[in-house]
C-alpha cells in the first residue's frame, strides 16, 4: 500500500515536471492534395516520456510514417494539434523546431565522397553560421555523438566503405548531434540483418537510458520492439492503442492487430506462428531441449502432441548420440537426425 | 588531427589549382595562332610593345584569356549548383537542355528584336538584352526540369526530358533560322559554335557584372546545399526553407549558364565534367570546398581547352566547343557506365 502511494506521488512529480516530451492531441493524419484531404487516421491521442523509448507498430499502410512526418511538421495535421514539450507544433518557429526535434527517415545518402564524421556533422546544421563552421562546441557534439555509436573509429572512412548497420548508425550519430532531447526515427531497422537490428535499437535503448532522450521510432519488426521498447504505439486499421508491449499483449491488441486466418499469436511468448488447419495427433516421448526441438519440429510439420496416439516418438538421448525412434503400429524404425525422422512420418499428416 | 591534415592538404591543393590557373593564364597570353615574342607579349600588356604585338594581345589574346576564367568558373558553379539541386550527377546547363534555352533567348535577340532596333547595336543596352533574353531561356527550361524532376525520380527520365528540351528548342530556333536574313544568320551560327573571343572589354565588364551576382548568390547557399546531399526531407527537418533555396539556386544557376551562353555560345560538358573532376581532385562534397574549387578548374579546364583551340603556330583556330566536348564526354560516359550504380551517386 505504502509503495502504492509513494509510486503515485513519484508519477505526478514527473508530470508536473514537464515528463511528457511529445503528445499529439485528437490528431487527425493523412495527405492534402489540391485542398482536398485524404485522412488516413483520425482522433490519435498519444504521449511520449523523456528517457523513453517507443517502437510504433502496425501493419503497412497504417500510416506510421505519415504520423512520424506529421509530428516533425513535414506534413500538416489535419485535424487536432501535436505538442512537443508542451508547445503546440504550428507555434514554433521554423528555426526552433529543429532544436527541439531530430528527424531521420529512409532517404538513402546518394553520396560517394562523403566521411561519416562529415555526414554527422551536418546533424549541427540549426547551429553553425552561415557557411557552415563548426566552432568547438560543435566538434565536441559530433565527437560526442561519434562516441555514443560507437563509430570514432570510422569517423575518416567514406560513407561507401562501412556496412548497412554502420551507415543506419551514422544516421543516429547525425541525430544526436542535433542535440535534441526527441529523435524521431522511420524504419531505422529497416534492410538490416538481425544482429544489427538488435544492435542499433540496444543502441536507441541506451540513449534514453544514459541520455535521458525520448527515441520513437517506427518497425516492422515486432520481435525488438516487443523486448525493447518501454512503450508500444500499435497502429491498427480501426485506430491506435498504447501502452507496454506486456499491456497490449495481456489486452490482446497484439494478437488483434496481426493476426490473420495463417498467422496465430502466442500471448505470452510474443511470437507468430503459422495455423495448421489439420493436426494429426502422435505421443512424445523424451526430456530436456531434445524433446522441446523434436515438439517444435512435429509441429511444424502438422502434428499435436497427445498422449496414447497412434503414431509415437521416443527420443533416446544417449551420451554418444541421441536417436529417435518411430513406432507406427507394428513398425519401428530408427533415425539419426530430426530431418530424416520427419522424411519418414506419414504423408498424410504433412501439408 | 586527422581533420586538420586533411584541412591543410585541401588547402594545399586549392592553392596549387589558383598558381595552375594563374601559369595558364599567362601562358595563354603567350600562345597563340600568330608567333609573338614573350618579351613582346610583356612590353604590349604595359602598353610599350609593337603596334601589331599590342593589337594581338590587348584586343585578342587578353579578352580571350579573361574570358575563358570567367566563362569556365561561371558555367562549372552553374553545372555544381543543378547536380545538387537535381540531386543528379548527369545534370549540367548543357546536357539539360538549359544551354539551349539561353540559346533561344538569344536567337530571339539577334535574329528578330536585335534587327528591328538597330540603334541599339554595339551597345551595353544590346548587350544586356541579349543576357537578359538568355536568362529566361536558361530560366524557363530549368523550371521544367524542376517540375519534371519533382515528379520523376529515375535521373535518367530527367535527362531524357532535358534531351527533348534540346530538340524541340533547336527546331523553334531553325524556324526563325529560316526567316531571318543572311548577316543574322551567320552571326547566330557562329555563335553556336562557342567562341571566347570576339569580346570587347565593355562585354567583359557586363559579363563579370552578371556573373559575379550569380556568384555571390551561390557562395551564399553553400550551407544549405550542403545540407540537400542529404535529401530533401533531411534539409527540411533542419531548417532549410526548401521553396527558397530552390527560387535562388535556380535563379543563381539560370543567372550563370545564361550569362555565358549569351556572350560565348553553348560551351559543351564544362558544366556536367567539372564538378566530378573537382570532387574527384579533393575527394570530398562539401560545397564549401568545392564552390572555390569548382570555379578554379573549371577556369583551368577553359583555359586548356582554349589553347588547345588555337593551335600555336597552325594559323587554324577550331572552336572550342570541339575541345571541350573532348574533354567532357569521357567524364560523361565514365560516370554513366564506369561506376557502379548507373552514376546514382556522385
Amino acid at each position: 500500500m505504502d509503495n502504492y502511494r509513494q509510486d503515485r506521488a513519484w508519477e505526478e512529480i514527473l508530470m508536473r515536471t514537464g515528463n511528457i516530451i511529445a503528445e499529439t492531441v485528437d490528431l487527425a493524419i493523412g495527405y492534402k492534395t489540391q485542398g482536398k484531404s485524404t485522412i488516413v487516421m483520425d482522433h490519435l491521442s498519444l504521449t511520449a516520456h523523456r528517457g523513453e523509448l517507443v517502437a510504433l507498430i502496425g501493419r503497412n499502410g497504417t500510416g506510421k510514417s505519415t504520423l512520424l512526418r506529421t509530428m516533425v511538421v513535414l506534413q500538416p495535421a489535419l485535424h487536432g494539434t501535436v505538442r512537443l514539450q508542451g508547445q503546440e507544433i504550428n507555434t514554433i518557429k521554423s528555426s526552433g523546431l529543429p532544436k527541439i526535434v531530430s528527424f531521420t527517415s529512409t532517404e538513402p545518402i546518394a553520396l560517394r565522397n562523403i566521411k561519416v564524421r562529415e555526414v554527422v556533422a551536418l546533424g549541427r546544421f540549426p547551429y553553425t553560421n552561415w557557411i557552415g563552421s563548426l566552432s568547438a562546441d560543435d566538434e565536441k557534439s559530433v565527437s560526442d555523438a561519434l562516441e555514443v555509436t560507437g563509430l570514432l573509429a570510422l569517423a575518416d572512412r567514406n560513407i561507401d566503405n562501412i556496412s548497412d548497420g554502420e551507415r543506419q548508425r551514422t544516421l543516429i550519430a547525425r541525430s544526436l548531434a542535433q542535440d535534441t532531447d526527441l529523435l524521431i526515427m522511420d524504419e531505422p531497422t529497416a534492410f538490416l540483418d538481425l544482429p544489427s537490428r538488435y544492435s542499433i535499437v540496444g543502441l536507441l535503448r541506451k540513449l534514453t537510458r544514459e541520455k535521458d532522450k525520448c527515441v520513437i521510432y517506427s518497425t516492422h519488426d515486432l520481435d525488438t520492439a516487443i523486448n525493447e521498447a518501454d512503450r508500444i504505439w500499435l497502429m491498427t486499421e480501426t485506430g491506435i492503442c498504447e501502452g507496454a508491449p506486456e499491456d497490449l499483449m495481456l489486452s490482446g491488441m497484439l494478437a488483434k492487430a496481426f493476426e490473420s486466418p495463417l498467422l496465430s499469436f502466442s500471448q505470452t511468448g510474443g511470437t507468430f506462428s503459422f495455423v495448421r488447419e489439420k493436426l494429426a495427433p502422435i505421443s512424445l516421448e523424451g526430456t530436456g531441449v531434445v524433446r522441446k526441438l523434436t515438439e517444435r519440429a512435429l509441429r511444424r510439420c502438422g502434428y499435436r502432441i497427445e498422449q496414447d496416439a497412434d503414431l509415437k516418438v521416443t527420443v533416446n538421448d544417449a551420451a554418444e548420440s541421441t536417436e529417435w525412434i518411430l513406432i507406427n503400429g507394428l513398425h519401428k524404425e530408427h533415425y539419426a537426425s530430426l530431418y530424416n525422422l520427419i522424411s519418414h512420418l506419414p504423408a498424410e499428416a504433412l501439408d | 588531427m586527422s581533420g586538420k591534415t586533411s584541412l591543410l592538404s585541401l588547402r594545399l591543393i586549392m592553392t596549387g589549382l589558383f598558381l595552375l590557373m594563374i601559369l595558364l593564364f599567362v601562358a595563354d597570353l603567350l600562345l597563340g595562332s600568330t608567333h609573338l615574342a614573350a618579351g613582346d607579349v610583356i612590353k604590349s600588356l604595359f602598353g610599350h610593345g609593337t603596334p601589331h604585338g599590342e593589337i594581338i594581345v590587348m584586343q585578342f589574346r587578353l579578352p580571350k584569356a579573361l574570358t575563358a576564367i570567367i566563362a569556365g568558373a561561371a558555367m562549372s558553379i552553374s553545372g555544381l549548383l543543378m547536380q545538387t539541386l537535381f540531386r543528379n550527377p548527369l545534370a549540367g546547363p548543357d546536357v539539360l537542355g538549359v544551354s539551349s534555352g539561353a540559346g533561344l533567348g538569344v536567337a530571339l535577340t539577334v535574329l528578330t528584336i536585335t534587327p528591328l532596333f538597330s540603334f541599339t547595336q554595339g551597345s551595353p543596352l544590346q548587350d544586356w538584352s541579349l543576357i537578359l533574353a538568355a536568362w529566361a531561356g536558361a530560366g524557363a527550361v530549368m523550371m521544367i526540369i524542376m517540375a519534371v524532376s519533382a515528379r520523376m525520380r529515375d535521373i535518367m527520365t530527367v535527362l531524357i526530358v532535358g534531351l527533348l528540351l534540346a530538340s524541340a528548342i533547336s527546331a523553334v530556333v531553325s524556324l526563325l533560322q529560316y526567316f531571318s536574313n543572311e548577316a543574322m544568320l551567320k552571326t547566330y551560327v557562329i555563335w553556336t559554335m562557342g567562341n571566347l573571343g570576339n569580346m570587347s572589354y565593355t562585354q567583359i565588364r557586363t559579363l563579370t557584372a552578371a556573373t559575379l551576382t550569380g556568384m555571390v548568390l551561390a557562395f551564399v547557399m553553400i550551407k544549405p546545399l550542403n545540407a540537400m546531399l542529404m535529401g530533401e526531407t533531411f534539409s527540411r527537418t533542419v531548417g532549410v526553407n526548401m521553396k527558397m533555396t530552390r527560387i535562388i539556386l535556380l535563379a543563381s544557376a539560370s543567372i550563370l549558364a545564361g550569362s555565358v551562353t549569351a556572350f560565348c555560345g553553348p560551351l559543351a560538358f564544362i558544366g556536367v565534367a567539372v564538378p566530378h573532376i573537382t570532387r574527384i581532385i579533393f575527394g570530398t562534397t562539401d560545397h564549401r570546398t568545392l564552390m572555390p574549387g569548382v570555379a578554379l578548374s573549371g577556369a583551368v579546364i577553359l583555359l586548356i581547352s582554349d589553347m588547345l583551340s588555337t593551335l600555336p603556330g597552325g594559323g587554324q583556330i577550331i572552336p572550342v566547343n570541339t575541345v571541350t566536348s573532348l574533354i567532357g564526354i569521357p567524364v560523361v560516359l565514365w560516370i554513366i557506365i564506369g561506376r557502379t550504380g548507373l552514376g546514382r551517386k556522385f
